[in-house]
């Protein structure tokens, strides 16, 4: 089961944070101090794979973003860094050509994007084409409006 | 569907004018986020950040509290607010806002509401309860679009007690004609089986329903509650492993729609489920391991893409395969398989070839010797956890002859790691050894690089050097 996923920024700036169990206001800074500091000092040839306590965190950098995610012991790596990987293409495909800027501007879509895909910690296999038009379907939603059509284009 | 696209095509000229668009260079000039964000982004230290974002505070204070703020108004309130938490500042007056949204928005105002309470709450706090109504009128609504949203945070967080008033309401959606209900039905469920799995005893059934569901996505969310329930209890689901064998050769032989494809991988997630529900069915049980090996078989032969998801998916295997009742055309493939891991120039495949060594060593600790040069080779590795991973292999086959190389080489270790966590658990094993195989020098190097360097991990490890000093006596 995934624990967190953090988004940072190269100078270690946060830029989306998402905790899949509770814990305290204190414990958030914390790791999240501990993380940027242990995933930006890693070499850049070096496995994408870091122990800490009692979990395991998979990071990667796209451009000028490192995604880091943690993972407990049972969990395989690979495949983890590959969660990575899909939450990147599907923030691709909606923004088309994502950049850091887009997150930092639109990080609430951001995270629409990740409750769709992510839930409680385990992943969804859910069809591209699934997540992608939940997200715009959602979009479109205008307040005031009756979102009845936008049904349709949801549920096809 | 097409006077659907018109509509959606006359719609947009009309909402490209609102400043919730992608990409920044679309933000319209008066989003108070974009302002808030390049405001920050202009200054140069943490102390100017801080007056900024305290002034922020306030201004999002004072309007929050104000009866004349629209829910239009609180939506963009709640993302600074949200923005604001994230850097790290305290906005715990924004919280009931937050479900004041939730409860009173429509559409995207009420969708930024879930998301500020799915982020600004978690389980324990006080005033979850409060999303509870709020949760029930939308679970009931006939707007599609807001079941969504209210499954979807009730899958993040719920509290405890008020699930009986809930789980009749989401039992109901599990035959919703639709099947993203039905798909987040289940994984609401399966959060409630985590927090209070007494609850959901009685619809144990139903899961049965969703894992044949027509739907694949509906069928992986099952797979997530089995899992849980098969770490539990493995007897009691034996009966069910026919079917997850039949699902998984679906899946290998491509059966699903080609959407469910990732890099032209067939649904690997739902492999990688499946093999571990099967990894613990089959494991210390002859008759049950071997409905599975033609699957195993052929999933170890289709997996022959050379991308990071196949190798993910052959690892599952290779661990399933050397877990459950062993087969020795099967042993020999995944130790091929573990050989090119392990061989390979691709350092996160290394890792996991030392990673997959450990876990097959004691079944059969031939494999280690056949690939000694490599290992000796990771020892010397730049990288600290490769070589930690090393360590870690090495201690699982240490004799009475390579005893003594492989304390020192952890005790070298040792003198250069930082983190502490490490440090404990490899002195634990070199206390461990020590013990098994009684070496004086221990001691003496014990004393020696350790002390003056990390002073206050004498504390911590008084305790094993007491250990080592009661055996020399």
């Amino acid at each position: 089961m995934i624990r967190f996923l953090l988004l940072f920024s190269r100078q270690g700036k946060l830029r989306l944070q998402k905790w899949f169990t509770p814990m305290t206001e204190r414990e958030k800074k914390k790791i999240t101090r501990d993380m940027t500091t242990m995933v930006l000092s890693r070499q850049p040839r070096s496995c994408n794979f870091l122990y800490w306590k009692d979990l395991k965190i998979i990071y990667k950098r796209y451009a000028s973003l490192y995604f880091c995610l943690a993972i407990e012991n049972g969990d395989n790596e690979l495949i983890a860094l590959e969660v990575i990987h899909r939450y990147v293409e599907l923030l691709d495909k909606y923004f088309g050509n994502v950049c850091e800027l887009d997150i930092i501007f639109n990080f609430e879509k951001a995270y629409f994007i990740l409750d769709e895909f992510l839930m409680g910690g385990e992943i969804q296999e859910t069809s591209k084409q699934m997540v992608n038009r939940s997200i715009e379907a959602s979009d479109m939603l205008q307040e005031g409006d009756s979102s009845e059509w936008f049904e349709v284009e949801l549920f096809g | 569907m097409s006077d659907v696209v018109e509509k959606t095509l006359t719609a947009l000229p009309g909402l490209l004018s609102l400043d919730s668009l992608p990409g920044s260079n679309k933000l319209s000039s008066s989003s108070k986020l974009g302002n808030l964000i390049r405001g920050i982004t202009e200054l140069t230290s943490k102390h100017e950040e801080e007056k900024l974002i305290q002034r922020e505070l306030t201004s999002i204070k004072e309007q929050v509290s104000s009866p004349n703020t629209s829910m239009r108004q609180m939506k963009e309130l709640m993302v600074r607010a949200i923005y604001c938490e994230m850097l790290g500042y305290e906005a715990s007056f924004s919280y009931i806002h937050a479900i004041k949204l939730a409860q009173q928005g429509t559409a995207l105002e009420k969708r930024v509401g879930y998301l500020a309470v799915s982020l600004f709450l978690n389980e324990s706090h006080e005033l979850l309860l409060l999303l509870v109504n709020t949760v029930l009128k939308d679970l009931q609504s006939t707007n599609l679009i807001e079941v969504c949203m209210a499954l979807t945070v009730v899958s993040q967080m719920f509290p405890k007690d008020m699930i009986p008033a809930i789980l009749p309401l989401v039992e109901e959606k599990l035959n919703h004609p639709k099947e993203i209900i039905r798909r987040k039905a289940v994984l609401a469920l399966y959060k409630f089986y985590l927090i209070a799995p007494n609850q959901v005893q009685h619809i144990h059934n139903k899961f049965r329903k969703a894992l044949c569901d027509k739907d694949p996505g509906v069928m992986t969310a099952s797979l997530h509650i089995y899992l849980q329930l098969i770490e539990e209890n493995p007897e009691g689901y034996k009966d069910l492993t026919t079917s997850f064998v039949t699902i998984l050769k679906q899946v290998v032989g491509g059966k699903l729609p080609m959407d469910f494809n990732y890099h032209s991988v067939p649904a690997p997630w739902l492999q990688i489920q499946l093999l571990r529900i099967l990894c613990l069915l089959g494991k210390n049980d002859q008759s049950t391991s071997e409905i599975m090996y033609e699957v195993l078989d052929e999933s170890l032969r289709r997996a022959e893409i050379n991308h990071n998801i196949t190798y993910a998916i052959l690892f599952e295997c290779v661990k399933c395969i050397y877990t459950i009742h062993p087969k020795s055309e099967l042993l020999e493939k995944a130790a091929k398989c573990i050989g090119n891991f392990v061989l390979s120039p691709k350092i996160n495949l290394k890792y996991l070839g030392l990673k997959a060594l450990t876990y097959v060593v004691q079944q059969d600790p031939k494999l280690a010797l056949q690939h000694q040069m490599t290992i000796i080779e990771c020892l010397d590795h730049p990288d600290l956890i490769i070589k930690r991973e090393t360590l870690e292999l090495l201690f699982r086959i240490t004799n009475a002859q390579n005893v003594t190389v492989i304390v020192d080489k952890m005790l070298e270790f040792l003198r250069i790691n930082k983190d502490d966590y490490t440090t404990i658990d490899l002195v634990g094993k070199v206390a461990e050894l020590a013990e098994k195989y009684p070496l004086i020098h221990v001691f003496l190097s014990f004393g020696g690089p350790l002390l003056p360097e990390n002073g206050k991990k004498i504390v911590k490890y008084t305790s094993h050097i007491t250990t080592l000093l009661y055996m020399l006596k």
